[in-house]
């Protein structure tokens, strides 16, 4: 059997210094492998699910385990260590607009010290992988919306990372461009064999790799079966 | 243009704070060495029945930092020109012990007129006697001008430190984005920062170069040229190549704080 690779267990999730609880008593476990959807409606705690997951903010109660760390009591070095083996997706892209396309894709190269040669073979790799070769030297202004948040997966997939975190990546998109997206996270997934999660409000109406599906309700999350 | 104008607005007020603390190390430098001068024309000859050594001197008064001895032989040969030898022997013996005395600083008369009191109060001591210039008027219009000068040095510096928070606040925003884009992706401070460090040292170059080059001209250019006696008289305190160093050292003190607020500031990435 796989091992996890998220772990939560009686957690809570809160802000404003536990005043504002979010998430409330939630445990629910993540394999290696496995591509999961997380729902619910808008405000319900999704986006904050996810924040716990990259470490940016810390469970107020319980235990919650991302590749066998504790996020509760992870120290600052560690946090970056396990941020630098992650890949992850926002629904506004965010990538450096002063750097052209291919230095965002590298990012993770960049950070983690790979060579320069590393970093354009991957750059090249990666940008024919999303289909933005042509756009190597742009800037990300430049580009639509779609294309953007090519970029964005082309940069969560640069390390090959174990766990790939999506917050609605197709959230401003047309429909064809979320199928490209869809299309890219599920080879993600069935190919390089990462962990996926993805927030969304809505199910992709095409999708063609076995998924879990949990949702987030009056401050619980539960599976979908 | 935008790019200029970013940096423009580090490097001058940048510029302001080392020129100032340029102007306070050559104001030093000058009013230290025209204080050592008057220092020299101070004179206050002792006459002693007795001898008396430095420890004594400063026993009684601690500016007094060296003594010298007269010769007696030499006062009595003058005094017996023509005279036999033996009354040459007489006067020596007769003769009482003559000190000059040298001060460790500048004191004002009435301070002097103090020390001499004292000494005059010491058993023994016969007469003593001051000479000097009196240059207190020129003296103390330095010390007016000093005073005004730091203040003013100190206004500018503040304001300019001001204005430096101010490009801070820009820097932050301008690389809030990319700082957090790049912290979630797991990359330490000092490669988040890295940018900004590179930006603010060259500035913090460019205003060290900029700053040491103006001193650079007054000194060999402008001072000599000018006629002013007390800059042309000390032209080589205008501008001292470790000056340079505590200028380096001020401008990259400051610029690795100000990167470092930014970086600390932009934080984490939270809701």
């Amino acid at each position: 059997m796989a091992a996890n690779v998220i772990t939560a267990s009686h957690l809570t999730l809160a802000y404003d210094r536990g005043r504002k609880r979010i998430i409330e008593n939630a445990s629910f476990s993540v394999r290696k492998g496995e591509f999961v959807f997380i729902t619910g409606p808008s405000g319900s705690g999704k986006s904050t699910l996810l924040k716990a997951l990259y470490g940016a903010i810390r469970p107020l109660e319980g235990t919650l385990k991302v590749g066998g760390l504790d996020m509760a009591k992870i120290r600052k070095g560690k946090l970056q260590e396990l941020r630098s083996h992650l890949g992850i997706i926002f629904q506004d892209y965010r990538l450096i607009n002063e750097w052209t396309v291919e230095k965002n894709v590298v990012l993770p190269l960049i950070i983690a010290g790979y060579s320069m040669e590393v970093q354009q073979t991957q750059a090249k790799r990666l940008l024919r992988h999303v289909k933005l070769t042509e756009q190597a030297d742009r800037y990300p202004l430049e580009l639509s919306g779609g294309e953007q948040q090519r970029v964005g997966v082309a940069r969560a997939l640069s390390k090959n990372p174990f766990l790939i975190l999506a917050d609605e990546p197709t959230g401003n998109l047309d429909e064809y461009s979320s199928n490209v997206i869809w299309d890219l996270l599920e080879n993600a997934c069935d190919q390089l064999g990462s962990t996926v999660v993805v927030v969304t409000h809505q199910l992709p109406t095409m999708f063609n790799i076995p998924y879990r599906h949990f949702i987030i309700e009056s401050k619980g999350i539960y599976e979908v079966r | 243009m935008k790019s200029v104008k970013e940096h423009l607005m580090f490097i001058l007020p940048l510029m302001a704070i080392l020129l100032g603390v340029e102007f306070v190390l050559v104001f030093n430098r000058v009013t230290s060495n025209y204080e050592e001068k008057l220092r020299e024309s101070y004179t206050i000859l002792v006459v002693s029945k007795s001898p008396m050594s430095l420890r004594r001197f400063r026993r009684i008064e601690p500016h007094i930092s060296s003594v010298e001895a007269i010769s007696k032989e030499r006062i009595a040969r003058q005094i017996a020109r023509g005279i036999q030898n033996t009354r040459t022997q007489e006067i020596l013996a007769a003769l009482p012990y003559f000190y000059t005395l040298h001060l460790d600083r500048y004191l004002s008369r009435t301070a002097v007129e103090k020390i001499r009191k004292k000494l005059l109060k010491v058993p023994g001591v016969k007469k003593v006697e001051t000479f000097g210039e009196n240059h207190r008027a020129k003296y103390n219009l330095f010390l007016f001008l000093k005073i005004v000068f730091w203040s003013f040095v100190v206004l500018l510096s503040l304001v300019s430190f001001f204005l430096i928070l101010k490009q801070m606040e820009v820097w932050q925003l301008a690389h809030r984005e990319r700082m957090q884009i790049m912290e979630v992706f797991g990359a330490p401070m000092l490669l988040r920062s890295g940018v900004l460090f590179r930006m603010g040292i060259t500035d913090a170059i460019f205003a060290v170069a900029l700053s040491g080059g103006l001193f650079a001209l007054l000194k060999y250019y402008w001072a000599p040229r000018s006629g002013i006696e007390i800059l042309v008289d000390r032209q080589a305190l205008l501008f001292e190549p470790k000056d340079l160093a505590i200028l380096a050292a001020i401008a990259f003190t400051l610029v690795i704080s100000a990167v470092m607020n930014v970086t600390i500031r932009s934080g984490e990435v939270r809701e």
